[in-house]
């Protein structure tokens, strides 16, 4: 598949503090990519260096085929964004700030329409910004990054301040842009339970560092269950077990393994006794997406 | 020249002209009728000069206030919008919002003296001035304004844009006010180190004091006088737009 981003080895760093180390980020055309990471992990600082907005101290990005800070008029020219609050001009009416953008993207007249007709603002685009709810300002921010129907879409926490109903709206929204305008969307959250039922791909960022990149697939393939034995003697059941062709890990006060049939845990569990080892606890433990993204991201820290 | 046009664009509802208008026409009411005053107190003595001369020592006062107001409005929008990113990310350079931003307010501020010199030429009129209008003393009176007002504009746009806080900004304009007021009291030295002084010093008309009356008499700026003021403004113009265009967002 054809790469819309990838960045090598993108570092930004403050003083002695690297905010994003060397982050290597692949987003592939028709993606709808997670970009996923606790509060203060770097989301923003990574997207904001796609944007020019910010200068890395290290790496470079390639975006739609080409090096970002060499053709960065080009470039930013097919890319719609959205970063952190919605910008506008809070004393211009809904429309007025759409023509602002137009101005700047020099687009079509229509185009105006059909954004703000997807983000449903169409009715309340003669009121002005500032009387906007903080749901509209953040469709109006939508509607104006997509003005120019790019071929990127950055989005950076796109559902933050809104309602539940809103929430619903705006992922339904990104879900349909792949296929029925042809973007490819890059979108950060701090809220698993979003990017789980938005992206095809996730990227896991914390503190800086990109801990994990995929399809959805296979993060969701982590969640694999897993079969936890508690032994009288682990260390003696590990090497018998070995010598057997089993592969376990002794993981604190339990063996693990991981993709056991169910035969095979009867046969685990038979082999044990029959050496005299007794067997105290036999379990399976199937991780959740939120249990992955802790151990990952590190538990200590809070998600939101 | 796109970028000039969006920003008075984005100047819609704000109402700047009729501000404007309405503050300069206060100053100019204000030396109009100190003017009126002399005239019924000396008939036939008071002319073009007289009117010069006070629009000048009032502008010291108005013009920073104004300029600080204009620059504010024109500046702010973009901290209170949080627009920066937007219109980064929209490819503009920095440089060049700044520049247009500039452009703007130094428009308003020629709209401005464009007003005194007009209400100057209906003022002289009703009052049938013997002098012949002095046009070449009106468009000297005008540039000297104008080159003080790119000084100040560059300087209040800085401010108004490198702090989010408008209170600086505006509070700037206030001290500006102040010094340009005061700056006729202070030795000449002194008073060559403040800009908003130059609102009366690069005027073509002067005054001095001789017994109980006042004496204005034409004098000529020298040109590198001007070409220091119009070095020093180029100068903060160019600093302030790096400084700006280097801040984070």
């Amino acid at each position: 598949m054809h790469r819309i981003v990838s960045t090598h080895s993108l570092s930004k760093r403050y003083g002695n503090v690297y905010a994003v180390n060397e982050v290597n980020l692949t987003v592939y055309e028709g993606d709808v990519y997670g970009f996923l990471g606790p509060n203060g992990a770097g989301k923003s600082t990574t997207l904001k260096m796609l944007l020019g907005l910010v200068q890395p101290t290290g790496g470079k990005a390639i975006i739609l085929g080409k090096e970002f800070y060499k053709n960065r008029r080009v470039i930013l020219g097919q890319t719609g964004a959205l970063i952190e609050s919605p910008s506008y001009y809070g004393h211009l009416t809904g429309i007025e700030n759409m023509r602002v953008m137009q101005r700047l993207r020099n687009v079509a007249d229509k185009n105006i329409g059909e954004a703000l007709k997807i983000v449903r603002l169409e009715d309340q685009k003669d009121k002005k910004v500032a009387q906007y709810s903080l749901g509209m300002k953040q469709r109006l921010g939508i509607a104006m990054a997509l003005l120019a129907f790019p071929k990127l879409l950055i989005l950076d926490e796109p559902t933050n301040g809104l309602d539940p109903s809103g929430i619903g709206e705006i992922r339904e929204l990104i879900k349909a842009l792949p296929h029925k305008y042809g973007i490819t969307v890059l979108l950060s959250s701090h809220l698993l339970s979003e990017i789980e039922q938005i992206a095809t791909s996730v990227g896991i960022i914390n503190d800086g560092k990109l801990l994990f990149q995929g399809s959805m697939e296979q993060l969701q393939s982590k969640s694999q269950p897993h079969i936890f034995i508690k032994t009288q003697d682990n260390k003696v059941a590990e090497r018998l077990l070995i010598g057997r062709g089993f592969s376990p890990v002794i993981n604190g006060k339990y063996l693990t393994f991981q993709g056991l049939q169910d035969v095979e845990v009867a046969q685990t569990n038979r082999m044990l006794v029959n050496a005299g080892i007794d067997v105290i606890r036999l379990e399976k433990r199937k991780k959740n997406l939120e249990s992955i993204f802790l151990e990952l991201t590190g538990r200590e820290r809070s998600l939101s | 020249m796109s970028v000039i046009s969006l920003e008075f664009f984005k100047l819609r509802h704000k109402r700047l002209f009729l501000m404007v208008t309405l503050l300069i026409s206060v100053e100019i009411a204000w030396a109009f009728i100190s003017v009126g005053m002399s005239i019924s107190r000396n008939p036939g003595m008071v002319g073009w000069k007289d009117i010069i001369m006070t629009l000048a020592s009032m502008n010291s006062l108005f013009l920073p206030i104004i300029a600080a107001v204009v620059v504010s409005r024109i500046c702010d929008m973009e901290h209170k919008g949080n627009t920066w990113k937007l219109l980064l990310s929209a490819c503009v350079k920095r440089s060049h919002i700044y520049a247009a931003k500039y452009i703007c307010a130094c428009l308003l501020l020629f709209y401005a003296g464009i007003l005194q010199v007009l209400a100057s030429v209906l003022f002289g009129a009703a009052n049938a001035f013997e002098q012949p209008l002095p046009f070449s003393l009106l468009m000297r009176f005008l540039g000297g304004t104008m080159v003080t007002n790119i000084v100040v504009i560059s300087l209040q746009q800085w401010v108004s844009l490198a702090v989010k806080n408008q209170s600086f900004a505006l509070c700037l304009g206030m001290i500006g006010a102040f010094i340009g007021m005061t700056a006729d009291l202070f030795p000449s030295v002194v008073r060559s180190l403040f800009v908003w002084s130059y609102y009366t010093g690069l005027c073509p008309v002067t005054y001095s004091y001789t017994g109980h009356s006042t004496v204005f008499a034409i004098r000529t700026i020298e040109t590198s006088v001007t070409a220091v003021i119009v070095f020093i403004g180029a100068l903060v113009y160019v600093v302030g737009s790096i400084r700006v265009s280097r801040q984070e967002i």
